[in-house]
């Protein structure tokens, strides 16, 4: 995919490009709203990381030009108010998605790709990684064709790891994902432990051609063959 | 002390020694007067007796109604020569008539005859009784005070009253200012140059400090969210480290740490935000949350996380209770409640949740009772835990008071108990 990142903060600029150039995307960069009006004016791309938050203007004005001259771009807001006004005003304006600054990578990353999915109109087909597909919207996992079943965290757990494929996940930040932000640091995470274990052993069981593999001390990573 | 009872105490006490020493002058100078008469009266009277004596004529009799009476005596030359020719004095003299002794002015004055023979001539005059005056000047003096007093406060309290009740509006206004919350300007409608000036100086000094106030709010909120970019930096940086594998376990364990603590200053900068969000009233939007279902899901998920407790829940809540609010707000005030409780709770300890007529209570278990006044301050943590943000119930009050819904902390019981009190629905 072709992505324009326009965002301020040259550490977290050169990051994201970086990080989504080993992802295999075709990466170009903004750092304020100027740059960003002429590159968007010379060229196309299939998806736009917005700072609303720039030097010289409004991310959200940007997008509202984009919007008015009907580009195919999927837009994802990146702001650092994380405030539900921001979040709806930039969704009622056409972004595709707002996410709020801290993020993780692989965060970044899975909203790129479901965006991507949904702007292709394959939203409803659901994710798939070797033998394995999930289907969010319906809650079903299909192993080679079977259905596998799973409990409902299981699921949520399975669901969050295909969108986050080759990427470490801390489980810290998988804790919060699937159990909601409630979960503090130093809280004892033996209770993601048996859930992973679990999730694992149907897996295997089930002749799954990927992996959750256990990084030491950090979380856990799905391997695709 | 009120202002007005000193200024009553004050003025009564200078009244006091100012009456008295003006009745005491009043009182001597009284009796001069009357003494002054009375010697008057009694030099006429012994000129008469001298000159009917010298005269031959006879004396008046002793008694002729008046009460007055004289005796001469003869003296010699060497007694008249040690005497004065006259003097006064008060004395107590017995009148035969009366059968009775009477404080009377006496005179006494040393003449010579034809025959060069000295006499001692004493006239004496019934007068007042000293005791009798000094009594009624007391009885009057005092109710002069009395009254003086009477008028004195009275007249100052309703002066008092009339002129200061600017000061009394704006100590009324003072009382119900909050800092932080939008208030009505200082109330200045007097005349009076000193209290406008006061009025004046009161508006600009709560001015100042709410503009103070919104200074150290904004000041918050921009840290925050200035802080956001970097720590957005850091983590991705972590993560790519990470990611590109390669890495050893022991680099891997220590980035996981440093993972943990990036991860509780994000955690510490968005609660923060949120709490800043919370005082800036950001959460204009209400819906009908079911605090009841809400708190059923709450529960579960806590016995989850915190399985490896293994709290003991005791549920009492009815099957639904509804209350308008912001629903995230609603998240935040009862996760919390929650949350404290299982943190703060021994393995295998109790954790009672109950809500009945809108009273909702978290009660878990504990050793002597917490700082009842610091308890929701931020930061203050009755004993450190590891990864609490030490925010949590600082939330629980925003929310609360974010509602005007009250909340309250008790230990009883071996418990201690947090309460929540929703309006009926």
């Amino acid at each position: 995919m072709k992505i324009l990142i326009i965002e301020d903060e040259p550490s977290l600029q050169e990051l994201m490009a970086r990080s989504l150039a080993k992802e295999q995307h075709v990466v170009e960069t903004a750092s304020n709203y100027a740059e960003a009006e002429s590159r968007l004016a010379d060229y196309s791309y299939d998806c736009v990381l917005l700072d609303i938050m720039l030097p010289d203007g409004n991310g959200l004005r940007l997008l509202g030009e984009l919007k008015a001259q009907d580009r195919r771009e999927a837009v994802i807001i990146i702001s650092a108010r994380d405030s539900l006004e921001d979040k709806i005003r930039g969704l009622e304006d056409g972004a595709d998605d707002y996410l709020p600054k801290p993020f993780h990578l692989a965060e970044l990353s899975a909203r790129i790709r479901s965006v991507a999915r949904r702007t292709r109109g394959g939203g409803r087909r659901g994710i798939t990684l070797g033998n394995v597909t999930v289907e969010p919207e319906s809650f079903r996992a299909v192993v080679d064709g079977r259905e596998l079943q799973l409990l409902k965290k299981e699921f949520d757990i399975l669901a969050y790891f295909m969108q986050r494929p080759g990427h470490v996940i801390d489980k810290a930040v998988l804790a919060e994902a699937v159990w909601g932000d409630h979960i503090d640091q130093a809280d004892n995470f033996n209770f993601v432990y048996s859930q992973m274990k679990n999730l694992r052993r149907k897996l295997e069981e089930a002749g799954a051609t990927i992996e959750l593999k256990a990084v030491y001390g950090f979380g856990y990573k799905l391997v695709c063959p | 002390m009120k202002l007005i009872y000193k200024i009553a105490l004050r003025l009564s006490l200078f009244l006091l020694p100012l009456l008295t020493l003006w009745a005491v002058i009043f009182y001597f100078t009284m009796v001069r007067e009357i003494n002054d008469e009375a010697d008057d009266a009694l030099e006429d009277y012994s000129e008469l007796i001298i000159m009917r004596m010298l005269a031959g004529q006879p004396l008046p009799k002793m008694n002729e109604g008046s009460n007055n009476s004289y005796s001469i005596t003869g003296v010699s030359p060497e007694y008249a020569a040690a005497h004065p020719a006259f003097s006064y004095h008060d004395a107590e003299v017995y009148i035969p008539e009366k059968e009775e002794t009477e404080p009377a002015r006496v005179f006494t004055t040393i003449f010579r005859d034809h025959y060069g023979d000295f006499h001692e001539l004493q006239v004496a005059m019934p007068t007042f009784e000293k005791d009798d005056l000094q009594l009624t000047m007391l009885r009057w003096l005092v109710s002069l005070y009395l009254l003086l007093l009477v008028i004195t406060v009275g007249t100052t309290l309703w002066v008092f009253h009339k002129s200061m009740r600017p000061l009394y509006t704006l100590l009324g206004w003072l009382d119900s200012y909050v800092p932080g919350r939008k208030a009505a300007p200082v109330p200045n409608d007097t005349d009076i140059r000193e209290f406008r000036r006061l009025n004046e100086s009161a508006q600009q000094a709560v001015d100042r400090s709410e503009q103070l106030f919104e200074q150290q709010k904004q000041f918050i909120g921009n840290a925050s969210h200035e802080l956001q970019t970097p720590l957005a930096v850091l983590q991705g940086r972590l993560e790519y480290l990470v990611d590109t594998a390669g890495l050893s376990e022991e680099t891997m364990l220590e980035l996981s740490k440093m993972q943990g603590t990036l991860s509780q200053a994000i955690r510490l900068n968005k609660t923060l935000l949120l709490l800043t969000r919370i005082d800036n009233g950001q959460f204009p939007e209400s819906s009908d949350v079911d605090i009841a279902a809400m708190l059923r899901e709450l529960q579960q998920m806590y016995a989850d996380i915190y399985s490896e407790k293994q709290l003991r829940f005791s549920l009492d809540i009815p099957g639904s209770f509804t209350q308008k609010m912001n629903e995230s707000l609603a998240s935040v005030l009862l996760s919390n409640l929650l949350k404290n409780a299982c943190i703060h709770s021994r393995d295998a300890a109790q954790v009672s949740i109950s809500l009945r007529d809108g009273l909702l209570e978290v009660a878990n278990g504990g050793d002597a009772p917490l700082d009842a006044t610091r308890i929701f301050e931020r930061f203050y943590q009755g004993s450190k835990k590891e990864g609490s943000t030490g925010l949590g119930l600082a939330l629980v009050r925003a929310v609360a008071g974010y509602y005007g819904m009250d909340l309250s902390y008790g230990f009883s019981g071996g418990m201690h108990r947090f309460r929540v009190r929703f309006s009926q629905p």
